[in-house]
């Protein structure tokens, strides 16, 4: 090689190396844990340890919201709300890791006091110290500014804003526009107004609202799915039992994992492709480090 | 302090048991409700013996009504001065009340006047007497005036409070939250008849600016029918008459003994002349001579009843035709004249129902259907997995269904107006309506569609449709529709209201794991 051609050609991989610098010190890829097991509340657990156990993201004393899906008149097994099992065994590992208080409440398409009975969550957490399943409040909402690219502005629950740790629970299910409906989209439970006003530019809103509160931890309930007739469901021929349950620190990324349960590319799903492009987490499969628990 | 004696203790327990069932009809976490307040209009006398002469047949619910009809036979009006609620709270407020004297237009036989054009009107088949009822005027007014009066001041001092304190109110939760749950109503809902059904309270209670228990005396149908039955009973008071030496009854008794003779169609055995009798010369006894009661009525009366009733059943039908259009009646409710017979328009359904989704009807529906329950889908929706207003209702206008069963019942059907409908409007996705749909195979679907936008650039959009043989009109989708004001798509009644075929491929319920050495547990932690 001739020295001139040497030059150009370092000179040419200094163009490059930063990037590909980056690639290789930079922090790797979101870890998505994935756990499996037919003892959902155990599955739950283990997909929390495979990132570090709770105390990572609950100190003592503060104070925990854990926001399931319960926003349908629907039976556990319907696979329209999160798994009642998974939610108390976070809930429990919240306690432990020294929670004061756990907050569970979600904004409700049926009637309230049904969703929270039928769904089991009420019962599940009955007679628990230190937790509260309470209805929502609507003099709770706090008026948020976005300026994001659909909403200028929306309303958020006040208990939900002030927690110190928020944990996502949705459960992975089809949706009738959207088509699936995941970490992204759970944060509607806590959205006040006319949410039904948003689903016509439904994935930038989503980024709107996501991208201004982030919940520390996503933890999607797969243990059962709905794959279609979505998102309330009500035929059990619609749901499939996979016994797994999700977790990560990147909403995208667990959100990007879930679609493929449904055998489908996290690119299909508008509100991810969107996340992704806005920056809110990581989408590509190759670039998510699947820790099986 | 007077001890309460006998009657009013009966009246105190009978007044509690009501308000406490009026508590209990409201959804409490159980699918069925244990005990409401129809156990008071089943043992209504004149419910059961208007709903009967309206059906035509014998209604099996209604006879503790029939019971307490053949025991006043016996014992004469005792209902009215031991059990109705209404005439406990007159009883209790008089006292309170000067008095101005007997009103002359209702003295007489003002009362049959009232009684037998609504028993003939039943006869022909328009069941009105539960506007007038007694019970039904009470449980009207708490239902649609004082309950949600209650409830919104309670609620709003709450919402207030936030404002001023912020979370700091969360320390007062476990106080606010037992009344919520025990007294309050659940949400708060404005009633389009709650004035006229305040007014009528309050107008029995002013009747008492006249005389004592003038409106039970002198008007309620219910009291007159049971007082027209015990004049023939062979309870008596003995002496008939007042004492000569003494007249001290003329003070004591609350109804009747303004004249020579206690009137026993009038005497509501309250007791209070035995109980103050100074030479306790008085008694109630089955034995005394039946004394001269002078005639029940004139023919004329019973005449003229039948003409009002005639003329009530037939002028009191005319319905606009949009109004109709909208008359969405209770889930179970197929036909609309045998409901009308049935109805009693107590309000019991509209006070349970869990999405507060049926409301009185005012004159939609004609001056026949007053007071019934209408659905209004863009107030509230009825839900799908809900049977409640079928468990409460007294007659069984409502058929008390099992949940399977009230799913497939057919309360109208959804149209779209695509004139406004976002997909077909302004060409944006929207499908809330689609979302919300509880039938499991869906009654509302979209269809994804290619169309030009309004810039000329490519779109798809979902645009949603019904499936008509699916809905059962649950208003969920009118409910939901996030429009302002005027939803794009509604539920019409429809005449046809076959329920809905059983869903072949989709079971209700799982059906329960049965495994040889016990059941497996519970993955859902139940």
């Amino acid at each position: 090689m001739e020295r001139r051609s040497f030059i150009k050609l370092l000179g040419l991989c200094s163009i490059l190396l930063p990037g590909s610098l980056r690639e290789l010190f930079a922090a790797q890829g979101p870890v998505v844990a994935v756990s499996q097991g037919s003892d959902h509340a155990a599955a739950a657990r283990k997909a929390i340890a495979a990132l570090g156990g709770m105390p990572r993201f609950v100190k003592a004393g503060q104070t925990v919201v854990v926001k399931p899906n319960i926003g349908w008149d629907r039976a556990p097994e319907f696979a329209a709300t999160t798994n009642p099992a998974v939610v108390k065994a976070l809930v429990e590992e919240c306690l432990k890791a020294g929670a004061k208080k756990v907050k569970v409440f979600d904004r409700t398409c049926n009637d309230a006091r049904r969703c929270y009975a039928s769904s089991g969550i009420e019962a599940a957490l009955k007679g628990m110290k230190n937790v509260e399943v309470k209805h929502l409040e609507e003099e709770r909402f706090k008026k948020l500014a976005l300026n994001g690219k659909a909403l200028k502005d929306c309303e958020l629950y006040g208990e939900a804003i002030s927690a110190d740790v928020y944990i996502n629970v949705p459960v992975a299910k089809h949706h009738g526009l959207s088509r699936l409906t995941l970490g992204m989209k759970n944060v509607m439970g806590i959205m006040g107004g006319n949410r039904g006003s948003i689903h016509k530019n439904l994935d930038q809103a989503l980024a709107d609202v996501n991208s201004h509160f982030k919940p520390q931890l996503t933890v999607i309930d797969a243990t059962r799915i709905l794959t279609a007739h979505g998102p309330q469901g009500g035929n059990l021929a619609d749901v499939k039992v996979l016994n797994q349950v999700i977790a990560s620190t990147d909403m995208v990324a667990a959100d990007a994992y879930a679609t493929t349960l449904f055998g489908l590319k996290p690119s299909d799903i508008a509100v991810t492709r969107t996340a992704y492009q806005r920056g809110l987490g990581e989408m590509n499969l190759d670039r998510i480090r699947v820790v099986k628990a | 302090m007077k001890l309460p004696r006998t009657p009013r203790i009966s009246q105190l327990f009978f007044l509690l048991l009501f308000l406490i069932l009026f508590l209990m009809t409201e959804y409490r976490g159980s699918d069925r409700i244990v005990a409401a307040v129809n156990g008071f209009f089943r043992a209504d006398p004149l419910t059961a013996v208007s709903s009967m002469l309206a059906v035509k047949g014998y209604l099996p619910l209604l006879f503790p009504g029939l019971l307490v009809l053949a025991l006043s036979l016996i014992l004469g009006r005792f209902f009215c001065g031991w059990i109705c609620p209404l005439g406990t709270l007159l009883d209790l407020a008089t006292g309170r009340i000067g008095k101005l004297g007997p009103v002359r237009a209702l003295q007489g036989s003002a009362k049959y006047w009232l009684l037998f054009p609504l028993l003939f009107a039943s006869l022909f088949g328009l069941n009105l007497a539960g506007l007038f009822d007694p019970i039904a005027i009470l449980l009207r007014a708490l239902t649609f005036f004082f309950h949600p009066l209650l409830g919104e001041t309670a609620r709003g001092g709450w919402k207030s409070l936030y404002g001023l304190i912020g979370d700091r109110r969360d320390f007062l939760d476990p106080g606010y939250h037992l009344l919520r749950d025990y007294l309050l109503p659940f949400r708060e809902t404005l009633y389009p008849l709650a004035f006229l059904s305040a007014l009528l309270f309050f107008l029995v209670l002013f009747l008492e600016r006249y005389e004592k228990r003038c409106w039970c005396r002198r008007l309620c149908p219910l009291g007159t029918l049971l007082g027209l039955v015990s004049r023939f009973g062979p309870l008596r008071r003995v002496p008939a008459k007042l004492c000569p030496d003494c007249r001290a009854c003329r003070e004591h008794c609350p109804t009747s003994f303004d004249r020579e003779l206690l009137q026993m169609d009038e005497c509501i055995l309250c007791l209070q002349c035995a109980l103050n009798c100074p030479s306790q010369r008085v008694c109630f006894d089955f034995r005394g001579m039946r004394p001269e009661a002078g005639p029940v009525m004139e023919r004329r009366v019973l005449l003229g009843g039948l003409l009002g009733g005639f003329v009530l059943a037939r002028t009191f039908r005319f319905r606009e035709p949009e109004a109709k259009a909208r008359m969405l009646r209770p889930p179970g409710v197929r036909a609309e004249g045998e409901f009308l017979e049935k109805c009693v328009r107590c309000g019991e359904c509209m006070k349970v129902c869990l999405r507060s989704a049926l409301y009185p009807a005012l004159l939609q529906a004609g001056p026949e259907a007053l007071y019934t329950p209408v659905l209004v889908p863009r107030l509230g929706y009825c839900e799908y997995n809900c049977t409640l207003c079928g468990q409460v209702c007294p007659t069984g206008a409502i058929p008390d269904l099992a949940v399977g069963a009230k799913r497939r019942e057919v309360i109208g059907k959804a149209v779209f107006d695509k004139n406004h409908c976002l997909p077909f409007a302004k060409r944006v996705d929207c499908i809330v309506c689609e979302e919300h749909c509880p039938i499991p195979q869906k009654a509302i679907r979209s269809e994804l569609v290619e169309l030009t936008g309004f810039q000329g650039e490519k779109l798809q959009v979902k645009q949603p449709y019904v499936v008509s043989e699916l809905c059962n009109g649950c208003g969920i989708c009118e409910n939901v529709c996030p429009l302002e004001a005027k939803s794009a798509i509604e539920v019409f009644a429809v005449k046809d209201r076959t329920p809905l075929p059983p869903p072949a491929d989709a079971p209700s319920a799982p059906a329960p794991p049965s495994q040889p050495g016990g059941a497996p547990p519970d993955p859902y932690g139940r």
